[in-house]
Formats: C-alpha cells, sequence, structure tokens
C-alpha cells in the first residue's frame, strides 16, 4: 500500500499537468453546480451541460454536479436531459459563479407515456461503450413475468445480456458467470439480487430512479468483478411536495411515499413492497398447503439533506426477506444494505464524495425443535467499506476522477447446530474467513480534438486474507493432507494486482463514430453454487493461498451510428474477452457445509467473443429496439471434460431481443417484447450402467447438447384513468401476459423411468411459465 | 442427513413459491451412443452368505432393455491370505457367488478379481479393493408414521462412536428387502452427530402410496446398519443424484459416477459390516 500511493499521486499530477498543459498562463473560472428535476428535486444524473461557444460540455455526476473551468468571457450555457426541457442560459464569466439548474419535464401531449425530449446525440459522441443506462420509466413500459415490474428483466433484454434460466433474475453478461456481476444499490454491493428461488429480483422500481449497466469499459473507480457493474441508484425522495405511489398487483403490492421534510433542503422516501401468495393459501382447504407461510418482502428508505452549498448528506438504506416455513421445515434468506454519503465541495473544481457501506447477506435453514433432526443452519456474509472519490475538473477538457476504498469482507459459510433436547445433531461450525479488499485508482477522460477523446485510467488493488483462519494444504490431487491456523488480525496473504482501463471515440461525423476499449479487471471474491437460477444457498468465497484472483482482459470495438435527428440509434461492437485463473467446480462437488471447498475447486481459462447490434427508435408514439447478439463462450480446465474445452453455461450463439412500445391515444398504451435464444448447454447421457437395480447414465462431454430453441413472446396493455384539473389522484391500470403463444419452453429435461418397467426410459421436459395472465393497478397522487 | 433433508424439500418450497404452471411432457430427443465399459457391482459383508458381484456392460441410454451380461469370467475375492472364487450362478448369466460359507471380517482389504473370457474396451483383466470398516451396534429403532408426508419413518437409537464413520441403512418389512435399489438406501457420515446419541434419526422410509411398502400392525420391520467406507457413501450418493430427477435450482451439473473398479469400467467393490435391529409394528 506505501508504495502505492506515491505512483497514484503521481499519476494524478501527470494528469493533472497534462490538462493544463495546454494553456497553463491564462487564468479561468469555474462555473458550477447541481441539476435537479423540477417537480420532484431529484437530481438528474449524466445530464448535459452544453458550451456553445466552445462546442463542448460536461455532464454531471451520480449527485447531479457539474463543474466547467473556462477562461473569462461572454459564454451560452445550454443545460439539457432525455424528457427534460432544455434551459439555455448566458452567462458574463468574471467570478467563480454556483448555478443550480432545475429542469422541467417535458410537457407532453402524450405526458409521461413517451420517453422523448431533446434527442442527443450521447450515443454517438459520448465516450463510453459497451454501456446501457435504462430510465425507470422504460423499464415500466415492458411486459412483466406477473406484472411485476423488474429492473434485472428488462436488463436482460439488451445485447450481451443472458438470462440464466427461464423466469429467472439471474443473468450472464457477455459469457460471464452470475457471480463476475458486481450488483450495487446506492454502491452497497447486493450479494443476492433474488427473491423466490430466482423469479423475482430484489429491486423495488418504485424506489429506483436509474440503472446502469457496465459490460466492459467499467470505469477506474468501480472493480472486484471480471464481467459488469449494475449501477443502480435509488431516488432522493420529493424535495418539493409530498407524493405517494405505488400498486396492487397479482402477487405483490406496493406502497411510496416521499417528500419533504424541510422544503428543497431535507427530503425523504420510504418504500415497502410485500408479497401475498401466503395469505391465499391460508384460505385453502388442502391443509399441508394451508399449513405454509411464503412471502418475500422489500424495505427502501432514503434522507437526503442538503446542509449548505458545498455539503450533501445522503443515508439510504436497503433491507429484504423471504421466508418460508411450515410445520416441518423453515428457511429464509436476505439482504441488508446501508450507504451512508457525505458530498461535499473543496472547490468549485473539485466534488469529493465520503462513502460509508454496509452490506449484508445471510441465510438460515432448519427443522424446527421438537424432534430427533431438528437443527439450524446459518450463514453470513458482511461487509464493512468505506471510499473517497473525488471528481476534479480543471478544464473543459479534462475530467479528473481519482479515490480509493477499502473493505472488511467477513465470511461466515456455514454453522449447523441441533435444536431442543430431542435434537441428535451436535455443533458443526465451518471456520470463518475475513479479508480486507482495498483500492486506490485514478482516471481521466480527455477530448483531444473535436474528434478524437480518450479515457485512461488505473486501478490498483490489493487483497489481503486476515485471521482468524485456516487454510487447509492440498497435494496435487486436491486431497487436504494438513491445515495452518492463523491467529485474529494477523494478515497471511496478499495479493496485488493493477487494472489499466483504456478507450478512445473518435467522431467519424456528426451522426457516427467508432469506439475502441481495453479494460482489465480482478475479481477476489467467487460464488459457489449448484444452481442455475439462483437458490439462497450462496457460498461466497475468497481468495486464498489456494484460490488465485480471477483476472479478465476484455478488448470491445464499436461503430455508432445515429438516424432521423437522433431518433434512431444504432450500434455494432465487437468483443473478445480472455479470462485467467477461471473458476470451475470438479465432479460432483461438494458445496455446502465443507470445510475444504478450496479442495472442489478447478481452474483455467475461459474465452468469450461476440457481436452485439443494437437499434433503438425513440418517436413520439413509438419507442422500443431490438438487439441480436452472436457469441460463444468456452472454459478449459484441466480436470474437467478430460482437459478438453466445452460450452460455458451459459454459452447462446444467438440471442433476439424485441421490445416495443406504441402510444394507442392519450390514455392507452400498448407494449410487447419478443425473445429468442438458442438453447443452453448441457450434458445428456449416451450410455446406461445398471447398478443396484437402477440405470445410471453415462454422460457425454460437458455441456456436448444443447436444450431447445427458447423463444416467448409478452404483451402488455396500460390504460390510464382520466385526468381531470385538481384531481391528485391519478391511476392506471396494467394487463399483461407472459408467453402470450404459451410455448412450452423447456426449463429442464429429465430422463424418468416408465411406471411398469423400470428399464424403459424417455426424455421429459419440465416447463415452467406458460400464458400467465396478470392485472396490476398502479397509483400516485 | 440435513443435507439430504434439504434437498428433498427444496422442490416443495419451489412448487408452493410459485403454484408453478409448470407441467411436464414427453419429448423426443435423440441422443448419440458412448463406447462399450464393463459394470461391476458386488460387495463382501461380515453376513455368513453367498456374496455376490454382477457383471454388466454399459448399453446406449435408449436400449431400454436389461444390461447385456458378462459370462465366462474367472472371479475371485482374496483378503490378502485367503481367495474366494466365485463361480457363475447357472441361472443368472453374469453373477458370479462364493460359498455360503464365506464371511468378511473387519479391519480386513478385500480385493476383487476379474479375469474376462474376451476384452472389453481394450482390457480382460480388472481390479478393484475395499477396506471393510466395522459398525456399531443400533440399541432400538422404532417405526412412525408421518403423516404431512405420509410415509412411516423408521427411527434408530444407537450411539455414534468418537472415530470418523460412515453409514448405509437397509429396511426390510417381514423380511423382504424394502431398499431393494440403490436409490432407496440410506447413507450418511457422522459429521454433524459424530460421538453422541442419535435419539431416533431417520434411517429410513416407507411410503404408503407404495404397496408394498405399506406398513400394517404386526409386521416385523427390521434395519441394517452398515459401516461403509468414505468412497462408498460418495458413489452411492453420486449414484442417487444422477439416477434421480434434476432440478435446476438445486442441481449441479450431471457428472459421471465415480467408482473404484480399474481400466476405465463402472462400478463398485464395496466391503462392509453389517449388524440389525428388530421391532415389531404395534
Amino acid at each position: 500500500m506505501k508504495k502505492i500511493i506515491p505512483i497514484l499521486i503521481l499519476l494524478v499530477f501527470l494528469i493533472d499537468f497534462h490538462g493544463f498543459a495546454g494553456n497553463p498562463t491564462v487564468k479561468s473560472i469555474t462555473v458550477s453546480g447541481k441539476i435537479t428535476d423540477k417537480s420532484t428535486g431529484e437530481v438528474l444524473l449524466g445530464a448535459n451541460v452544453f458550451v456553445k461557444e466552445l462546442k463542448s460540455g460536461t455532464v454531471t455526476n451520480p449527485y447531479g454536479f457539474y463543474s466547467i473551468s473556462l477562461p473569462p468571457g461572454k459564454y451560452n450555457f445550454s443545460y439539457s436531459y432525455i424528457g427534460y426541457e432544455a434551459y439555455e442560459k448566458a452567462i458574463d464569466l468574471q467570478s467563480n459563479i454556483t448555478i443550480n439548474i432545475e429542469l422541467a419535464p417535458k410537457q407532453q401531449v402524450l405526458k409521461e407515456v413517451v420517453v422523448t425530449g431533446k434527442k442527443t446525440s450521447e450515443n454517438v459522441d459520448k465516450n463510453e461503450m459497451s454501456v446501457v443506462k435504462m430510465d425507470i420509466r422504460t423499464i415500466r413500459q415492458i411486459p412483466a413475468l406477473m406484472g411485476e415490474v423488474d429492473i434485472i428483466k428488462a436488463i436482460q433484454l439488451l445485447p450481451g445480456v443472458q438470462t440464466t434460466s427461464e423466469g429467472s433474475t439471474g443473468f450472464s453478461v457477455r459469457g460471464g458467470s452470475p457471480d463476475q456481476n458486481l450488483i450495487q444499490l446506492d454502491e452497497a454491493t447486493v450479494y443476492n439480487a433474488s427473491h423466490l428461488m430466482g423469479f423475482f429480483s430484489v429491486f423495488n422500481n418504485d424506489a429506483i430512479k436509474d440503472v446502469k449497466l457496465y459490460k466492459g469499459d467499467i470505469p477506474p473507480s468501480y472493480g472486484g468483478r471480471l464481467s459488469s457493474l449494475l449501477d443502480v441508484r435509488m431516488k432522493e425522495g420529493n424535495t418539493k411536495k409530498f407524493t405517494a405511489t405505488g400498486g396492487i398487483g397479482t402477487i405483490s403490492s406496493r406502497l411510496t411515499l416521499e417528500g419533504p421534510i424541510d422544503k428543497d433542503r431535507v427530503s425523504y422516501i420510504i418504500s415497502g413492497r410485500r408479497t401475498y401468495a401466503d395469505l391465499f393459501l391460508r384460505l385453502s382447504s388442502n391443509k399441508d398447503l394451508r399449513d405454509n407461510t411464503l412471502y418475500f418482502y422489500d424495505l427502501n428508505g432514503k434522507i437526503n439533506f442538503t446542509v449548505d452549498e458545498n455539503n450533501r448528506l445522503f443515508v439510504s438504506a436497503y433491507t429484504g426477506r423471504d421466508v418460508f416455513k411450515n410445520t416441518d421445515f423453515k428457511m429464509s434468506w436476505g439482504n441488508k444494505t446501508a450507504t451512508i454519503r457525505w458530498n461535499h465541495l473543496f472547490s468549485k473544481r473539485l466534488f469529493s464524495n465520503f462513502t460509508l457501506i454496509r452490506s449484508k447477506f445471510d441465510y438460515g435453514l432448519g427443522i424446527p425443535a421438537g424432534r430427533a433432526d431438528s437443527f439450524k443452519w446459518t450463514s453470513i456474509l458482511d461487509d464493512y467499506s468505506a471510499r473517497v472519490d473525488f471528481s476534479f475538473y480543471p478544464d473543459p477538457k479534462n475530467t479528473v476522477k481519482f479515490g480509493l476504498s477499502t473493505t472488511y469482507h467477513q465470511f461466515s459459510p456455514g454453522s449447523a447446530k441441533g435444536l431442543g433436547e430431542s435434537s441428535f445433531f451436535n455443533e458443526y461450525n465451518l471456520p470463518q474467513s475475513n479479508a480486507l479488499e482495498h483500492a486506490v485508482y485514478a482516471g481521466n477522460e480527455q477530448t483531444l480534438t473535436h474528434k478524437l477523446s480518450v479515457k485512461y485510467g488505473l486501478r490498483l488493488c490489493m487483497f489481503q486474507n486476515i485471521g482468524r483462519g485456516v487454510i487447509y494444504h492440498f497435494d496435487k490431487n486436491y486431497e487436504s493432507i494438513d491445515s495452518t491456523v492463523y491467529s485474529r488480525g494477523k494478515v497471511f496473504h496478499t495479493y496485488l494486482d493493477w487494472e489499466p482501463r483504456l478507450a478512445f471515440t473518435y467522431l467519424l461525423d456528426s451522426t457516427s463514430s467508432v469506439k475502441a476499449s481495453y479494460s482489465r479487471t480482478v475479481q477476489y471474491i467467487h460464488l459457489a453454487s449448484n444452481s442455475a437460477s439462483g437458490n439462497p444457498l450462496d457460498v461466497w468465497f475468497p481468495s486464498s493461498p489456494n484460490v488465485q484472483p480471477q483476472v479478465g482482459n476484455q478488448f470491445s470495438l464499436g461503430y455508432f451510428r445515429n438516424f432521423l435527428q437522433n431518433t434512431l440509434e444504432t450500434s455494432v461492437e465487437v468483443y473478445y474477452k480472455k479470462n485467467l485463473h477461471a473458476i470451475d467446480f470438479k465432479d460432483h462437488a461438494e458445496l455446502l457445509l465443507n470445510p475444504k471447498l478450496e479442495g472442489e475447486l478447478r481452474f483455467g481459462t475461459a474465452e468469450s467473443y461476440g457481436f452485439e447490434l443494437f437499434v433503438k427508435i425513440q418517436k413520439e408514439r413509438f419507442n422500443g429496439w431490438v438487439s441480436y447478439t452472436l457469441s460463444s463462450s468456452t472454459r478449459k480446465i484441466p480436470e474437467i471434460n478430460n482437459g478438453k474445452a466445452y460450452r460455458s453455461p451459459y454459452d447462446k450463439p444467438h440471442n433476439i431481443s424485441i421490445v416495443m412500445n406504441y402510444v394507442i391515444s392519450k390514455r392507452t398504451s400498448f407494449g410487447a417484447n419478443w425473445v429468442f435464444a438458442s438453447g443452453a448447454p448441457v450434458t445428456f447421457p449416451t450410455g446406461r450402467a445398471i447398478i443396484g437395480n437402477k440405470v445410471v447414465p453415462v454422460y457425454s462431454d460437458r455441456n456436448a447438447y444443447r436444450m431447445p430453441t427458447y423463444h416467448r413472446l409478452d404483451l402488455s396493455i396500460t390504460l390510464k384513468g382520466k385526468e381531470k384539473p385538481g384531481r391528485k389522484w391519478q391511476g392506471e391500470w396494467n394487463f399483461s401476459v407472459y408467453n402470450a403463444y404459451a410455448r412450452k419452453n423447456a426449463w429442464v429435461i429429465n430422463f424418468v423411468p416408465d411406471a411398469n418397467d423400470a428399464n424403459t426410459y424417455y426424455a421429459e421436459k419440465t416447463y415452467l411459465f406458460s400464458f400467465i395472465p396478470a392485472i396490476t393497478y398502479n397509483f400516485h397522487f | 442427513m440435513i443435507k439430504q433433508n434439504i434437498l428433498k424439500l427444496l422442490p416443495v418450497v419451489i412448487i408452493l413459491a410459485l403454484f408453478l404452471s409448470g407441467c411436464t411432457e414427453k419429448i423426443d430427443l435423440k441422443l448419440g451412443g458412448t463406447y462399450t465399459r464393463l459394470v461391476v457391482d458386488g460387495c463382501i459383508t461380515t453376513d455368513t452368505i453367498a456374496h455376490s458381484v454382477k457383471l454388466t456392460t454399459t448399453s446406449d441410454f435408449f436400449n431400454n432393455e436389461p444390461s447385456p451380461t458378462v459370462s465366462g469370467a474367472l472371479v475371485s475375492i482374496t483378503d490378502g491370505t485367503r481367495v474366494f472364487p466365485l463361480t457363475e450362478d447357472p441361472l443368472n448369466p453374469g453373477v458370479y457367488k462364493t460359498d455360503p460359507t464365506v464371511f468378511g471380517q473387519p479391519g480386513k482389504t478385500y480385493t476383487l478379481s476379474i479375469q474376462l473370457a474376451n476384452e472389453i474396451n481394450g482390457y480382460s483383466a480388472y481390479e478393484a479393493y475395499c477396506y471393510l470398516n466395522p459398525v456399531s451396534k443400533m440399541d432400538s429403532i422404532s417405526v412412525v408414521y408421518m403423516d404431512s408426508w405420509e410415509l412411516w419413518e423408521i427411527q434408530c437409537w444407537a450411539y455414534d462412536p468418537p472415530q470418523t464413520n460412515f453409514y448405509m441403512f437397509n429396511i426390510f418389512k417381514n423380511n423382504i428387502l424394502m431398499t431393494d435399489t440403490i436409490n432407496k438406501v440410506m447413507v450418511t457420515d457422522d459429521r454433524l452427530f459424530n460421538g453422541s446419541y442419535t435419539n431416533g434419526a431417520g434411517i429410513g422410509y416407507l411410503r404408503k402410496d407404495f404397496s408394498r411398502e405399506k406398513v400394517f400392525p404386526g409386521d416385523t420391520i427390521k434395519a441394517q446398519i452398515a459401516g461403509i467406507t468414505q468412497d462408498y457413501m460418495k458413489f452411492i450418493t453420486q449414484v442417487q443424484i444422477e439416477s434421480g430427477y434434476k432440478n435446476p435450482l438445486i442441481s449441479g451439473p450431471p457428472a459421471n459416477i465415480m467408482g473404484n473398479i480399474n481400466n476405465g469400467a463402472i462400478g463398485f467393490f464395496s466391503a462392509y459390516s453389517v449388524k440389525y435391529c428388530t421391532t415389531i409394528v404395534k
């Protein structure tokens, strides 16, 4: 660590010097401020600030802050954001000035239904690729399973993103594993983003403001995962007036309250969601069903406090839990996150953010006391993090970001014990492990010429295993020989890695550009899971002397082109990824309650490449997109599949998503999406052996076969209530159908013996959802 | 046992969770073939009986016939000092049996040798060995009907010695083996109850919806406890998983079972101690 800091400081200075090198003697003056929504006071992130005289500008950071430094003079500023009225202002710049802008949402005939506004050429000229930002309003238009609007399901409709299994919120980005996605809610890691065995995600859309997925080109401020960053931001709460939003759906109900505590200065939001399947179960005449309790809930809360011009404070928290119990069995799991952030302006050019984060995932299951096999099993993963991020705006051509972060991870993979006097189980604890993960980073976004902009950065990261901990030593056959116990607080192993990030954008003309990027990412904590869908029995484990960090290298190249005054955005990207120390599990790996889990791991390489096409249209009445992905993803691990390369579990060569929304009238809109994907790789039996009077399969090579092709059409129609002057209540009905043509997409294929002849087998597919209708009523006042 | 319980219960969770409109449907699927391997299924126990070893071969998965048997092989079991030859049962081709006076002894390692008349997959000589572990006795067993699962649980009272032990349980009803296929036997390690009394842990289940397994007052239930090796426990678990129903929520990737026969043959030759405990259902 001591060695890194001087290097980093040097790097910052180099960037800084470079930034000023063009014109070091002219004094420059800073315009800064924040951009907010006029109606709700929510800050707008990624809003554009454009200086007409320079033909260049900046964008707001995640806290709505912008800063731009210019030589003294008269300028015309233009502030804009998609879906909002642009605002223009002439400024005579003589001394540093703060200009806070409130942008008004566009008053359209078809209010709130269509996301339009100033058509920006961001797709082409922003120095950013392999990134998709989704507005929560767009997400709400997409027909959803059981009417539950789900941001992760929306993300799965984008190029390069595959769903891991039917209806699942697990996703694979560019061939990576689901655990290679860093999912953050207000910067706190969400370790298990799923409810109900993966069929719903933990994000309650009423509390979410903005979602951004980085499939590559991850900014140097983030790391720790190989494949992607899903950055989810919660709303801050309306600073202008009290509002309530809610909905009654087929499986859950939602209510969100927000409003000012001190107008324009302090606001709050509190949002809850709960399913009520179990309430229906109680009415059931079937006793077995009636005795079951089954639900999940989410609770989000946030307070936003503008202390003064230079200081702002955010406190946000999330908790969600799934509970299932009956007289014989009990199981529950959930995430908790809490974030405290303090925005501070050291000067008009130096923005800082100090963050404290806690993130926890735990599960427990067991058999209630009173029986011989009564037991309780719990597992906890707990993170404490602190980070400092700086944004420095030396001039309009450079934006420098630097900072550092540290996280303390505490893994308690499992502790099982008997319950009650009659239980015969002893206490059984897997050893805890602890680790520290540090990072320092610096990067600059620089406009070199009007046509060429670059982005470069470096992230240095360090991972330390600390006691108390037990490390097993394995021989070359992965049998444990002995173990070493390390005392509390002792750092017993350290990994140090560097992650360069590099990107270019070259404008060919005003409507097209070429972009390229390279990124290296390192992952220190990994997930052992036998589930393709997302069951809660996740075992996260750290890198250690036995487990090297996974390292990813990704190259991307893209061509971006806009048509029809930027209402039609298109892009083509190709990527190549090579991962080192890729992890897979040996055959018949024992992942649960296994203290020697590391002996079940096998290491090799993973490779993926692909082609992604994205066409997005945004017209007054019609919007939507088409995405097509052609990809390949394989792994090669010496001890698996006899050392031959095999398809990774989420390798689906062809993937098409078509999403569209059409506004029929002022009060009616229609949504549809169609997805098509090649079948997932699967291992099928090719031979049989009979052992103990039972047919036992002899398998093909790993993942040598494919499941049948998957496709599905979903439809929805939204009817809004009449708007009357003076009436606050706004309601809408949403009717949706999942899998409208009831295709029986195979979820799993089993080989089952005939009821009358144990030697005769046939193949049987299980399909989950065919034609699922749902009704949701949403309201707002 | 905890794990087995959980794995059994999870599907229930899922089904309840969703009122799944999930359904199953027979489909046509073309599968490729594979080369033939020898399959060995045999054991020696501490009982004094004719111990048997069955030799068959693999076939294509959708063959849908009993496995082809392997006749005319020379088969023997040795404990290092004595050799017990096995002779092919004239009524059951492919089944080779010892003399009925043979019994295994704890603490010895038994080796199975097979010399085939014709080679399979390039080999005609195969071998496997297994250590014969001791086992402690059960104090008593009882049969309890569990209403919510509609099955009878056979509960066991026994002391688990402080060493690491691996167990297999078989259930007999009126002297007929109920656990007659390998996916019905129960196996466990003692990781969660090492050195303690079992207090009536479930060691077997008889299901109400199977007329063969239905329990009536007066029935004699006999439980067999077997002290097996860790490798054999793993083997049975693997066979149970791979021959059972797969569910993407909890099942790992399919993988071939791993036995203890050399030269690429499939199967297991096991050696174990057995003890019995009987109760009459009231």
